[in-house]
């Protein structure tokens, strides 16, 4: 097995388990990184005076790769 | 969320919106796995009259309630909430027919997966269509599901175009 194979697949093993958490403890997670994404908006657009002055609705987020989920 | 949920309650209890739905990222997190957001997105209606201040009785008793506003927003526990009135017939229909899901012990409504496609759908951008993407891959919604809201919506057009460019070999 390839070092590039076992990387895909601690990968896809690791997205698995993400889209396996319940709908509250994803928000959860969102909340953990929310601080971190804030602040590398800010540090792009300098002249936004809010974290949410300059973004229409419904858009204020940084996909991620997405997988299987039906909670 | 939990307080996001309990105010949203609350709100509507008390009249001063007649309905509201989480979308946006928060909703899409239902049904992928979950995506960075800066902030809860909430689609609301409000009762009549309605008025060119359509949200000032939201912030009114948000500040009664010690949430100040942040930006566009309204700072809610851990979460800056975008009040957005339904602004379509589609946003009016997703509203609707939300989904009551239960946010640890509290009820709370969201967007029903087809119609958080079909609006990502109707805005456009790169973030929207990886949202339309993720929800595909998860199977909460079907491509076929997708397009026959989307004509329903005068979107068909968009819809063919958005095939073509991402899941048409």
């Amino acid at each position: 097995m390839t070092e590039t194979r076992k990387l895909l697949e601690r990968q896809a093993t690791w997205q698995k388990r993400r889209a396996a958490l319940t709908w509250p403890e994803k928000v959860h997670m969102a909340e953990a990184v929310r601080e971190s994404a804030a602040q590398l908006s800010r540090a792009r657009s300098p002249m936004t005076t809010g974290v949410s002055a300059s973004r229409r609705p419904g858009t204020g987020e940084v996909p991620t790769r997405q997988t299987k989920n039906d909670n | 969320m939990k307080e996001v949920a309990e105010l949203l309650n609350a709100m509507r209890d008390a009249g001063v919106i007649s309905e509201y739905a989480l979308f946006g990222a928060i909703a899409q997190m239902r049904y992928t796995e979950p995506v960075a957001t800066l902030d809860a997105d909430v689609l609301v209606a409000v009762p009549p009259p309605q008025t060119l201040e359509l949200l000032k009785p939201i912030y009114e008793f948000c500040a009664a309630r010690g949430h100040r506003p942040e930006g566009a927003a309204i700072r809610v526990g851990a979460w800056p909430v975008q009040f957005v009135p339904v602004f379509s017939r589609l946003t009016q229909e997703a509203l609707e027919e939300a989904e009551s899901a239960d946010f640890e012990g509290i009820p709370l409504r969201v967007v029903r997966a087809d119609h958080l496609a079909v609006i990502a759908l109707s805005v456009g951008g790169a973030k929207d269509f990886a949202r339309i993407l993720g929800l595909l891959e998860s199977s909460s919604v079907s491509r076929e599901q997708v397009a026959r809201l989307a004509a329903r919506h005068g979107l068909a057009d968009a819809w063919t175009r958005f095939e073509a460019r991402f899941l048409n070999d």
